[in-house]
């Protein structure tokens, strides 16, 4: 293994296309045809573009089924099941401060041992932490078990600080906006800063050596912690909610989370997933946006390290053009696009379900079915990549500033390449069902509710095909950067 | 439901405003309007089984709701006869499809 960095998990992924393909051949049920067929022998004989379109059809084909399924309070019985976590104020109050001190004493340890400890990826403790134990490793907690960033966000311990020693009424809960100066954010910017700020980061991610080199991850950390601080004690709560893309990202994967919040702050227990079907997005501007941002800057993340991508940038390069703005250039273009295809599509709806109901309501409407799809292809691009390297991140922590020589590594067996491939598809397939739910909900009767789908399933259908090509491309380093 | 006597509420689904979500181009008059909360519908089926899947139904209104959900039923069938053949198809030329790449076919 011995990887560190970051923007390579594509690359597993790219190695498992065998693997992949046999998943897919199995979803497909081919499998009784094909039943010698091990995950060896697949990449010799299944060409890229079949397991492309098989991906297309695996997500057509789901979207036919969901349409069988027509009972409206049968559906509603499946997404409104819920159970009730009992959660005391005082002990949640009591955790929360814990977590909080621990997550500010595990930030210090990481700027100090981003500065001064060693400079190799595997034996350094912050690139460990914030690569596989944060990004990929707690990323994945957020939308599998439930969003804790509130709790856990360091970057908050300052505010509470302030509003505490302000004597009482300084709860944690929204309410005083800032605490120093005046600042309040002008409520027509919405979420777009935090649909900057996402872009922001990860064209640094893909552009900058922050994933290999601890002293720059170091000074990245520093730099954001200082904007954030500032930021979050000039405007209060609401830099978290609508400026800060890190929280926004995990409130996003919160949605698809089975552990949830409700309005009254009761904590419940649901299926994962359905609590998109109940909670529309917050009526704010550039909501919408953020959602298919946090879809967009996947695909792109995987698509500034293909080959076509590297043949493609070479000569404007060459040309004279600067890399740096090529890649932001595409970034930008790629997420105008998406939404551009989106909001297409939404009006599209209107005629397929005959509808008065305007395109923006339809595009806040059906906005969260995005979600478990992004949440599938994180899992997918780092699950592989958080175990391999937590053995690494364990034996590190126990000694952090003089850690082991060469840290273990796990590597994961051939098969995990098809498991990877269920997680993108089973966030489609969740995608589906909750699209179908919601379109029960808005749409009167069954068939304007089915046929309010198709533009929908069209563009994920050929997402998908989109992304898997991505996914089977051969790693290439991004280049010129 | 048809034989249920009160409405299944949305206590829980996400609300639409009609005022604020929906819009009837200046070109065209609605078919029909929900009494209850004035949402415009571009037909009377969808006006029809709207009112009683949203509101209290006047015993007319369920009438009306029960005919629309009868009509609801039969196109239902016809879609879902679509569906299944649709899937039929699919799953047959992946399968073949699939021989003829890895060869076992021809």
């Amino acid at each position: 293994m011995g990887e560190n960095r970051p923007r390579r998990r594509v690359r597993p992924l790219g190695q498992f296309v065998a693997a992949a393909v046999a998943g897919a051949v199995l979803s497909e049920r081919v499998a009784a045809h094909s039943g010698s067929l091990g995950g060896s022998v697949a990449s010799a004989t299944v060409p890229t573009w079949l397991t492309v379109l098989t991906g297309g059809i695996v997500v057509g084909g789901s979207f036919l089924f969901t349409t069988l399924l027509t009972d409206h309070d049968a559906m509603r019985g499946v997404n409104w099941w819920r159970l009730a976590v009992p959660t005391p104020t005082r002990l949640r109050r009591g955790v929360v401060s814990l977590v909080r001190a621990c997550s500010v004493g595990v930030l210090l340890a990481v700027l100090a041992t981003g500065f001064v400890g060693p400079r190799e990826g595997v034996r350094n403790f912050a690139l460990l932490l914030v690569w596989v134990g944060w990004w990929a490793g707690y990323t994945a907690t957020t939308y599998l078990v439930g969003d804790t960033w509130p709790a856990l966000n360091p970057w908050r311990a300052p505010l509470a600080a302030v509003r505490w020693a302000r004597g009482p009424g300084g709860d944690d809960d929204r309410g005083i906006d800032s605490v120093v100066g005046e600042v309040s954010l002008p409520a027509s910017w919405g979420v777009w800063p935090a649909v900057a700020g996402l872009l922001a980061l990860v064209w640094l991610e893909v552009v900058s050596p922050v994933g290999e080199n601890p002293r720059l991850l170091a000074g990245v950390v520093l730099a954001y912690t200082l904007v954030t601080v500032a930021g979050s004690l000039a405007v209060g709560e609401a830099w978290f909610e609508r400026v800060d893309p890190v929280s926004a990202v995990f409130a996003a994967y919160g949605r698809v989370a089975p552990l949830r919040r409700d309005a009254d702050g009761s904590l419940s227990l649901r299926l994962p997933g359905t609590a998109l079907t109940e909670d529309p997005l917050p009526e704010r501007p550039g909501e919408v946006a953020f959602v298919v941002a946090l879809l967009w800057v996947t695909t792109y993340d995987g698509l500034v390290a293909t080959p076509t991508w590297a043949r493609a940038v070479g000569p404007l390069v060459e040309a004279g053009v600067s890399a740096l703005v090529v890649y932001a250039a595409v970034l930008i273009a790629g997420f105008v696009l998406f939404v551009g295809v989106y909001r297409l599509a939404a009006r599209r709806v209107r005629e397929t379900a005959d509808t008065y109901v305007t395109a923006r309501a339809i595009e806040r409407w059906f906005a969260p079915a995005l979600l478990p799809i992004a949440a599938g292809y994180h899992l997918a691009h780092f699950l592989g990549y958080f175990l391999g390297l937590a053995p690494a991140l364990a034996a590190v922590a126990t000694s952090p500033l003089a850690p082991t020589a060469s840290p273990l590594a796990l590597v994961l067996p051939g098969w995990f390449g098809s498991v990877k491939l269920l997680f993108v598809l089973g966030g489609h397939v969740l995608a589906i069902w909750v699209a179908h739910s919601l379109a029960f909900e808005l749409f009167p009767g069954v068939l304007a509710a089915i046929r309010s789908q198709y533009p929908s399933v069209v563009v994920m259908v050929f997402y998908t095909m989109t992304s898997l090509w991505v996914i089977t491309q051969p790693y290439a380093p991004p280049p010129y950067v | 439901m048809p034989g249920e006597t009160t409405p299944p509420h949305a206590d829980r689904a996400p609300a639409l405003r009609p005022s604020r979500d929906t819009a009837v181009p200046a070109d065209e008059v609605p078919a029909a309007t929900c009494p209850h909360c004035e949402c415009p519908f571009r037909s009377e089926h969808a006006r029809d089984l709207h009112v009683g899947e949203r509101h209290d139904p006047t015993p007319s209104e369920r009438e009306r709701y029960e005919a629309a959900l009868e009509t609801e039923r039969d196109d239902l069938w016809l879609f879902h006869a679509k569906a299944v053949v649709a899937l039929g198809v699919t799953y047959a030329a992946t399968v073949i499809l699939y021989m003829v790449v890895l060869g076992s076919f021809f």
